[in-house]
């Protein structure tokens, strides 16, 4: 049988503790274990960015991470976002914009920009394209994805507006 | 008396994308149910090959393998949409017909044990002859794929209207070019997954899917099981683009496999899978031939259009069609011939697309590009020439009731300012038209009507129970936009259900771009229906003339004289004493021909109104590295008149991008039948930093069916958007470019052969 491994980590804030096998993936213990299922499979090796949560703070493609190694690790999913009902900032954009369209992508697409402006909060058009390139989305051609994610940059640095 | 709106056209928040930003939207993967078991497919490795034996007893044996199926549990019911292409087992029979067809499916307690169960399964194979591509389909003494398709030729559709050939005899110019495209993937960002639950007699289904109740139909055929025991159910879908159109062969093996446990059972598909096993897009080669008037006026066209269908029929009548229907739906033809061949081949199977038919369409309009310079036109002018207009008929006899190209063409052309920067383009950059009409909804029979049920709750809220489908693109928020403009409350009001065969009724599904006007009009007839009786009782109760009345913000008002009010939930109580509650139901049928039929009968009424689009790309080309660009891009899209402005505008953003920018990139690569990039690192979806500055026009129209006005929301950007870049880039370099995607390799290929001379 496969090596199991003990493993705590800090999910949206709560400790968990978890025994899993080797080649278990952050996204499967996420999704399967702790029944967090906002991070979604598209590809399963990095390519588009469905599964991106925050890894100690970094966006981080969790279908290529392999749970074992991360004792200790902090993770914020995109179910952690909202302080309850609270929603951030990136969420109530991502409405009034229209960037959301079929969803498969929004979780990752809302993590890689939080990811974005925890580091850059003044980021550009140009920051936040770059970034965002990260990431596919079939339904909406980016525009308003951008549109949202620069509505808060600016946002955080009213007088740049 | 016409109202002002209160909430339609707005830029309403969707409202399903609250819980699609916190990630509670449940997809079908996220599904878990109480003993569920997880499935595998064993799929062909030989492109073509008969089964001699399948032993799957050694995977039975394995712990925690609770059921294996082959064909020899299905019931040999072949799947088609048409009676005459019902060619498909789903479950493989006697032969295999392309790597990755589905051959049997395990269901265990785990993915790793249904894995290893896998390589237990022994499969004797017969290798046999394979072919892949139309030309070696149809050549004599080819091998054939299915015995009932003589020379593999699967569908032809045949058109031919006028007198062509006097047309071209007395044509001034006289044009004929081929132009080839690559099958696109649909890249769905959720890869296929279903979820089936038999229990007690009936099996639950949840799958991304673009219309339950023909999935339910096709299940309870291939299954024998009576269609009331088949249940698909509401999910959110992560994208569709045509891959749901269909029932899927994961569809039959996670319901046999339930069925064989009695446990819920999950099969979810890797992206990989997704893209070599499922339905993708054709590859398109399209011959054209035309022949115009010296002023530019359009006298014959005559089509011979091969499409690649892969191993089984698919959609095939309507996706051999599609392309010249779009086509006809925009220009006027008064000679035309169509010919077009569907063929099968050793791969995977090819279906209805979004952007379907890029050959046939950039085709046309490149071509049409070089007939205006040798005539010495503007591509503009040509294209308002041809241009139908409103109470003329395609070649094909369907009535345009409203729009025509004209107005998306100006709006287009002034947005991008055509006229001032076509002139003098700087070296190396160009700009580009295309155009296209699309119809909304296509006739498919006595499901090509929606139905809507509302019902009015104790505290003044609804609830529509309708079939509409979304598979992504709102048409969800579209209803609750539409009651709640027609009933006079706010959208948090109002609780939809929709899309489950059990409690909706027939709807045409998310097809043929009838969501908005088939589905929408039966929701606005249905809460008009449920508003007169409210209005009814309101004015007895309120002792005032009903046609003074309406209601706003969740109250009875008059129109005349605004202290004369009644709060709404008043009067439905009042109902509810009377035991007569406000309900209504509203259904609506579009007026189109039911005699029409694909090949037999190729005339009559398409669809009961056309939505009109016109694209306008700029380009910038690189000669020494055959790179394009795509610095900005106008679409303008007549939908109408728009339910949601927002929703539009990222219709046709979406459609710029799987569309336009897709020319650039976007190709299934195959060798021998194996497809060589069925990842998303090898396949080119495009990304943020490769799109254009945008701008988009919506075209109102006011349709006079269209609920509010309402047509389609954005497809016509999806069929044109490649014509636009395609021209662009043919007006950059002068140099017709026949070869799509039109990545830097083909940009060169045709740059040196224009050198040669022989272009």
């Amino acid at each position: 049988m496969m090596e199991r491994y003990n493993v705590s980590l800090k999910v949206n804030g709560e400790l968990v503790a978890l025994n899993v096998r080797a080649g278990e993936t952050l996204l499967e213990s996420l999704r399967e274990r702790l029944e967090l299922t906002g991070a979604k499979e598209g590809c399963g090796l990095g390519a588009c960015g469905s599964c991106t949560v925050l890894l100690n703070g970094l966006p981080t493609r969790s279908c290529i991470v392999m749970t074992a190694e991360l004792d200790g690790a902090e993770v914020q999913s995109i179910e952690g976002l909202a302080d309850g009902t609270d929603l951030d900032p990136l969420q109530e954009r991502f409405m009034e914009k229209g960037a959301v369209q079929c969803g498969f992508c929004t979780s990752g697409m809302i993590m890689t920009a939080k990811g974005l402006l925890n580091r850059n909060p003044k980021a550009d058009k140009g920051d936040i394209i770059r970034t965002m390139s990260s990431n596919l989305c079939r339904c909406t051609g980016y525009k308003k994805i951008v549109e949202a994610v620069e509505a808060v940059s600016s946002m955080s640095e009213p007088e740049n507006k | 008396m016409e109202n002002e709106y209160t909430i339609l056209g707005e830029r309403m928040k969707r409202t399903d994308s609250l819980a699609k930003v916190t990630g509670a939207a449940t997809f079908t993967a996220d599904i878990k149910l109480p003993r569920m078991l997880s499935a595998k497919v064993l799929r062909s490795p030989h492109a073509h090959a008969r089964i001699l034996n399948i032993d799957t007893g050694r995977a039975e044996k394995l712990p925690g393998v609770k059921a294996v199926v082959t064909a020899a549990d299905a019931h040999g019911v072949k799947w088609g949409v048409f009676k005459y292409t019902q060619d498909h087992p789903m479950l493989a029979m006697d032969k295999v017909r392309y790597i990755g067809e589905d051959v049997a499916g395990v269901a265990a307690v785990d993915e790793e044990t249904a894995l290893r169960a896998l390589d237990l399964i022994t499969v004797e194979y017969e290798p046999l002859p394979a072919v892949f591509n139309p030309d070696d389909a149809m050549a004599e003494g080819a091998p054939l794929i299915h015995e009932e398709y003589a020379n593999n030729i699967n569908i032809h559709v045949h058109i031919d209207v006028g007198d062509v050939d006097a047309a071209f005899n007395q044509a001034h110019l006289v044009r004929e070019d081929t132009f080839e495209a690559a099958g696109e993937a649909y890249s769905t960002l959720e890869p296929y997954a279903v979820v089936a639950s038999y229990a007690n007699g009936f099996l639950d289904l949840w799958m991304p899917n673009a219309g339950p109740h023909v999935r339910a139909k096709a299940l309870s055929n291939m299954l024998k099981m009576p269609l009331n025991k088949v249940r698909v159910r509401h999910i959110n879908v992560g994208g569709h683009f045509g891959a749901r159109s269909e029932v899927s062969p994961g569809d039959l093996v996670a319901a046999l496999l339930s069925i064989k446990t009695g446990r819920p059972v999950k099969l979810a598909l890797t992206r990989e899978e997704n893209a070599a096993c499922t339905r993708q897009i054709h590859d398109i080669k399209a011959t054209i031939k035309t022949g115009v008037k010296k002023d530019g006026t359009i006298t014959a066209k005559d089509f011979r259009v091969t499409y690649d269908g892969g191993a089984y029929s698919s959609t095939g009548p309507i996706a051999t069609s599609i392309p010249y229907y779009v086509y006809e739906e925009a220009y006027r033809f008064p000679n035309v011939r169509y010919n077009g061949y569907r063929v099968i081949t050793n791969k995977g199977i090819r279906g209805m697309y979004g952007a379907h038919g890029r050959a046939f369409l950039c085709g046309n309009e490149v071509q049409l590009d070089m007939i205006a310079q040798e005539l010495g036109m503007d591509p503009m002018e040509i294209r308002l020439k041809n241009g139908l207009k409103v109470g003329e008929e395609t070649a094909t006899k369907s009535v345009i009731i409203s729009g025509g190209l004209e107005a998306p063409i100006r709006q287009a052309a002034e947005k991008a300012r055509w006229a001032k920067k076509r002139i003098g383009l700087p070296e190396g950059e160009g700009i580009g038209m295309g155009c296209v009409a699309i119809m909304c909804g296509f006739p498919m029979g006595f499901r090509s009507g929606s139905t809507c049920y509302v019902k009015i709750n104790d505290d003044g809220q609804a609830t529509i129970v309708s079939g509409i489908v979304d598979t992504g693109m709102g048409n969800e928020s579209m209803a609750v936009q539409i009651a709640s403009e027609v009933l006079g409350i706010p959208p948090e009001d109002i609780n939809l259900v929709n899309a489950d065969t059990e409690v909706t009724n027939l709807d045409p599904g998310a097809y043929s771009q009838a969501a908005s006007f088939v589905g929408g009009n039966a929701v606005k007839r249905a809460c008009e229906e449920a508003k007169r009786q409210i209005l009814t009782l309101a004015a007895a109760k309120m002792d005032h003339a009903m046609e003074d009345l309406t209601i706003k913000d969740r109250t009875i008002v008059s129109r005349t004289d605004p202290s004369k009010r009644m709060p709404l939930r008043w009067v439905v109580r009042e109902a509810f004493f009377k035991g007569e509650p406000i309900a209504a139901t509203g259904a609506y049928m579009p007026k189109i021909s039911f005699d029409r039929e694909w090949i037999k009968n190729p005339q009559g009424q398409m669809a009961g109104t056309y939505s009109f689009g016109c694209s306008i790309a700029e380009v910038t080309v690189d000669r020494e590295t055959g790179k394009i660009c795509i610095p900005r891009f106008t679409a303008a899209h007549d939908c109408g008149n728009p339910i949601n402005t927002m929703a539009v505008e990222g219709q046709i953003e979406g459609s710029i991008q799987q569309a336009g920018v897709a020319v650039l990139t976007e190709e299934n690569r195959w060798s021998d039948g194996w497809l060589l990039n069925p990842d998303l690192l090898e396949y080119k979806v495009p990304l943020a930093c490769d799109m254009p500055e945008i701008d988009t026009v919506i075209v109102r129209s006011n349709d006079p069916e269209g609920p509010f006005g309402a047509k389609e929301g954005g497809l016509t950007t999806r069929m044109n958007a490649y014509s636009a870049v395609a021209c662009a880039a043919h007006s950059a370099l002068g140099v017709p470019l026949k070869q799509l995607p039109l990545t830097p390799d083909r940009v060169l290929k045709a740059l040196d052969k224009a050198k040669g001379g022989d272009a």
